[in-house]
C-alpha cells in the first residue's frame, strides 16, 4: 500500500482579500524527498505555516501520518521536524542546551534526551571545545547545522526543511544536502522549500511548482524537464574546427544546426550543436567527429531545468520574480 | 503523564527565559540593577533622614567676628562667640567649609562660588560685631548696655529648593539650640529672682516635636524607601522583563519554534509567567538584602504576607507587560512603550515621594495604580508591622486589578498568535 505521510486536499487560505495558497491538492509519499518549488510570494511559506500548524487553512483538509492537523494538532506536531529557514537558536546558550531545550518540548527527558543529544551532536560534528560554546560565536554552518540537530531530536517522521540551504556557501551547501539525502536515506519523509531550481533537481525525486498560490506542476523533475519541448545546446570543443567537421555534424538526423562559437573568457574556439534531442544524438556526433579524423577535448550538455519548466509555465523567470519580490 | 510532561515543558521555557536575562548584561542592568541603582543612590541622598543626620548637609562660614570694628569709640576685634558657633557646627557633625569672603559665583574660593557649584548648600555669615553684641560690649555715655542684636545673614542655592530647603532647616535648628544656649548663660548672670520672668520673656511659648510611634521602633526614611522600592521592582522586572518577553521571541522566531512543537500556546504562556515571577522574586530579594546590608534598614519580615502581596503585584505588572508585548509590532516598539510607561510610572507610586506631597490629579493617578497599593501595602506590613488584615484593601484592589489585567494580557497574546 502506498502510504502518504502528508495528504493535501482542496487547501486555501486566505489574508483578507488575498489568497496566498488556492485550492491545492498534493501528496507527499512515505520516504519520498519532496520539493516545494516557486518564487517567493508563491504561497509555499504559508502552505508550509498550515502543514505544521501554525495557521489554520480557511477551506481543505490537510493529514499528517494519517492525522488531521485542526482534529489532532499536537499529535501531528509529534510527527513534525521543523527546520526553519532562519537559524532560530538561543544564542546566549550552548549547543547542548539549545538541544535539551527543544527536546524537552517534544516531551524528552533524563537518560532518553541526553542519549538523543549526544548521537545529534555525533551527526552535527561539533567538537566538545564548540558543543560548550555559546551559539553566538559558532560559524553560519555549524548554526545551521544544529538548527537541523534541534528539529530531529524527537526523531519525527516527516521532516519539513524551509530553505535549508539559503545563504550558505558552496561547500557547506553540498555538505547540508548529505545530510538532507542521509536522513532520507534512512526512511525519513522530508519536504522541503526551496526557490533554487538546482537544489529541487539534485535531491528531490518529487516536486510541485507552485505559483500565485497554485501548483502548476507536479511530479518527478524528469518527468516536468520531459514535458518541456525545449532546443538544448551541446558545446563541443575539438581539436581543430573544419569544414568537414561543420558538414558532418549537420548531417546528424536530429541537428538543427551548428556553429562555430568563440568563447572570449576561455579564448577558445567551440563547436555549438542545437538539437531538440541532445541525450539521443550525442552517441551519432561522436562518431561523426572522430571519422573526420577530429579529437574532442570536452564535450557540455545543456540541458532542459526546472527553471525552464517554470519559464515555459508562467512566460517569467524565477529570478525576474526574485527581483520583484 | 500529559501534566507532567505541561510541567517540564513550563519549566524548561522559563528556565531558557530566566537564562537569557541572566545571560545579557543589559537586561541584567535593566530588569535587576536600575531598581537597584535607584535605591542606592535615593537611599544614600535621602535615606538617613529622620535620625539627625547632618554630615551630609555641607555648609560654608563666613566669619567676619575677628574683624576690627569700632565699638563706643574704641577699637575691638574679638571673635570669640563667632568661632565658638562655627565650632559648634562642626561638633553637631555638620561638614563646614570655612571662607574668607562670601563673594560672587564667578571668584573661586569664595563661598557664592562654591553655592554655584553645589559644592555647599548653605552659607552663613556671622557679622563682625557678633561677639560684642552678643556680649553687651555696646554701652551708652554712663556705661549702661545698649541692646544690640547679632544678625545672621543665610544664602541658599536656589537650583537646588529641596537640598537647600533641607539644609536650611537643619542650620534653622541649629541656630535655635545655639540661641537657647546663649540665652541660659545670660540668663545665669541674672539676679536669681529675675530668672524665670526673662526665660519666660525670652521664650515664651516652647514647641516640642515628637515622631508617633508607627512601628514600635524609630524610624528613618530608608525604613520605609525599601519596601516602597518593590513597587519598582514590578515596574522595572515584572511589566519591563514581561512586555519583551514574547516579542523578543517572536522577532527571533524561537515563539514560532515553540509552537510548532507539541507544546500549547497556554503551555508557552505559563512558562513566561514562571519566569517573569522569578525575575520579579529574585529582584525583589535583591532589593530588600541591599537594604539590610547596606542601609540597616529596621524591618518586619512576614514571609508569607510579602510573598503573596508581591505575587498579587506581579500579576498587574506581569498582565500588562503581556497586552504590550503582544501588540507591539517588534521588540524596539514593545521595549519603547515600556519605558514610556515605566519611567514616570515610578514616581507616581509613592515609593520614593510621598504622594501627599503631589498635586491633586497626580495624586487620584497614583492612587489607581495597583503599584501604589503594593507600595502601601509593604510599608504596612514590613515597616510598620500591620496585622495582614490591616492591608486587605490594598490586597483586594491588587486582586482585581492584576486579574484583570492578566486576562487582558492573556486575550492580547491569543490575537498575537495569529499575527504568526
Amino acid at each position: 500500500m502506498n502510504l502518504n505521510d502528508i495528504e493535501v486536499k482542496s487547501v486555501t487560505r486566505r489574508f483578507e482579500d488575498t489568497v496566498a495558497v488556492d485550492n491545492v491538492s498534493m501528496n507527499v509519499a512515505r520516504g519520498e524527498l519532496f520539493g516545494l518549488l516557486g518564487p517567493n510570494g508563491a504561497g509555499k511559506s504559508t502552505l508550509t505555516k498550515m502543514l505544521c500548524g501554525m495557521i489554520n487553512p480557511t477551506s481543505g483538509t490537510i493529514k499528517v501520518g494519517g492525522y488531521n492537523i485542526q482534529d489532532h494538532p499536537m499529535k501531528v506536531k509529534e510527527l513534525l521536524g521543523v527546520v526553519p529557514q532562519d537559524i532560530v537558536l538561543y544564542d546566549y546558550m550552548n549547543a547542548r542546551e539549545n538541544l535539551a531545550f527543544f527536546g524537552k518540548l517534544y516531551g524528552l527527558s533524563g537518560g532518553k534526551l541526553r542519549n538523543r543529544i549526544e548521537e545529534l551532536l555525533i551527526f552535527t560534528q561539533l567538537d566538545e571545545k564548540a558543543v560548550k560554546r555559546r551559539i553566538s560565536t559558532y560559524s553560519g554552518g555549524m548554526k545551521r547545522r544544529i538548527n537541523i540537530a534541534a528539529a530531529l531530536l524527537h526523531e519525527p517522521q516527516v521532516i519539513l526543511l524551509d530553505e535549508p540551504t539559503a545563504g550558505l556557501d558552496p561547500k557547506n551547501k553540498l555538505a547540508l544536502w548529505e545530510i538532507i539525502r542521509t536522513l532520507n536515506k534512512e526512511g525519513k519523509t522530508i519536504m522541503l522549500t526551496t526557490h533554487m531550481m538546482d537544489e529541487a533537481e539534485e535531491l528531490c525525486n518529487q516536486v510541485a511548482i507552485m505559483d500565485k498560490g497554485k501548483i502548476i506542476a507536479l511530479g518527478s523533475p524528469r518527468q516536468l524537464t520531459k514535458k518541456v519541448k525545449m532546443e538544448n545546446t551541446i558545446t563541443i570543443l575539438p581539436d581543430k574546427i573544419t569544414s568537414k567537421l561543420m558538414e558532418a555534424t549537420q548531417k546528424i538526423s536530429g541537428v538543427k544546426s551548428s556553429y562555430r562559437a568563440y568563447d572570449e573568457s576561455e579564448k577558445i574556439e567551440t563547436l555549438k550543436i542545437i538539437t531538440e534531442r541532445a541525450e539521443d544524438i550525442l552517441p551519432d556526433l561522436v562518431s561523426a567527429i572522430s571519422s573526420v579524423g577530429t579529437k574532442i577535448l570536452s564535450v557540455e550538455l545543456s540541458r532542459v531545468t526546472l527553471e525552464d519548466v517554470f519559464i515555459s509555465l508562467t512566460g517569467r523567470s524565477l529570478r525576474e520574480e526574485e527581483e520583484q519580490v | 503523564m500529559k501534566l507532567k510532561r505541561t510541567i517540564h515543558q513550563v519549566f524548561a521555557i522559563a528556565k531558557t527565559d530566566f537564562l537569557g536575562i541572566t545571560r545579557n548584561k543589559t537586561a541584567i542592568f535593566f530588569t535587576l540593577l536600575f531598581p537597584l541603582f535607584f535605591l542606592i543612590i535615593i537611599g544614600f541622598t535621602f535615606g538617613t533622614q529622620g535620625t539627625g543626620e547632618t554630615s551630609r548637609i555641607h555648609v560654608g562660614t563666613v566669619n567676619f567676628d575677628g574683624e576690627m570694628i569700632v565699638v563706643n569709640n574704641t577699637d575691638s576685634q574679638n571673635s570669640t562667640i563667632g568661632d565658638d558657633f562655627v565650632q559648634a557646627l562642626k561638633d553637631a557633625n555638620f561638614t563646614v567649609y570655612e571662607y574668607s569672603t562670601y563673594g560672587d559665583k564667578d571668584t573661586n574660593g569664595t563661598a557664592a562660588y562654591d553655592i554655584s557649584r553645589g559644592q555647599i548648600k548653605i552659607a552663613i555669615v556671622i557679622p563682625a560685631n557678633f561677639t560684642e553684641a552678643l556680649s553687651y560690649q555696646y554701652t551708652d555715655s554712663l556705661g549702661t548696655p545698649i541692646p544690640t542684636k547679632a544678625s545672621l545673614d543665610l544664602y541658599t542655592d536656589p537650583s537646588d529648593p529641596t537640598g537647600s530647603l533641607i539644609a536650611q532647616q537643619s542650620v534653622f535648628g541649629f541656630i535655635f539650640g545655639f540661641i537657647d544656649h546663649y540665652q541660659s548663660i545670660v540668663i545665669g548672670q541674672l539676679p536669681e529672682s529675675f530668672r524665670d520672668y526673662a526665660k519666660v520673656l525670652a521664650d515664651p511659648v516652647t514647641v516640642s516635636t515628637s515622631e508617633a510611634d508607627v512601628s514600635g521602633r524609630q524610624l528613618r526614611w530608608i525604613d520605609y524607601m525599601v519596601p516602597g522600592t518593590l513597587g519598582l521592582v514590578l515596574l522595572w522586572s515584572g511589566l519591563n522583563h514581561a512586555s519583551v518577553a514574547i516579542a523578543d521571541e517572536r522577532a527571533k522566531g524561537t515563539f514560532q519554534r515553540m509552537i510548532i512543537a507539541p507544546v500549547s500556546s497556554i503551555t508557552v504562556l505559563a512558562g513566561k509567567f514562571v519566569s517573569c515571577l522569578a525575575i520579579v522574586y529574585l529582584s525583589a530579594v535583591i532589593m530588600l538584602a541591599t537594604g539590610v546590608l547596606l542601609f540597616q534598614v529596621n524591618l518586619y519580615w512576614n514571609i508569607p504576607a510579602i510573598v503573596l502581596t508581591v505575587f498579587l503585584g506581579a500579576l498587574s505588572a506581569i498582565g500588562l507587560g503581556l497586552v504590550i508585548s503582544s501588540l507591539a509590532k517588534n521588540v524596539q516598539a514593545a521595549d519603547a512603550i515600556t519605558h514610556l510607561i515605566t519611567v514616570p510610572l515610578q514616581f507616581f507610586i509613592g515609593a520614593f515621594f510621598p504622594l501627599s506631597i503631589m498635586p491633586e490629579p497626580a495624586q487620584i493617578f497614583g492612587e489607581a495604580l495597583p503599584f501604589t497599593k503594593l507600595v502601601y501595602a509593604m510599608q504596612g506590613i514590613m515597616t510598620k508591622n500591620l496585622p495582614f488584615e490591616a492591608v486587605i484593601p490594598e490586597i483586594l484592589y491588587m486582586t482585581i486589578s492584576g486579574l484583570i489585567l492578566f486576562t487582558l494580557g492573556i486575550i492580547a497574546y491569543r490575537l498575537s498568535l495569529k499575527r504568526l
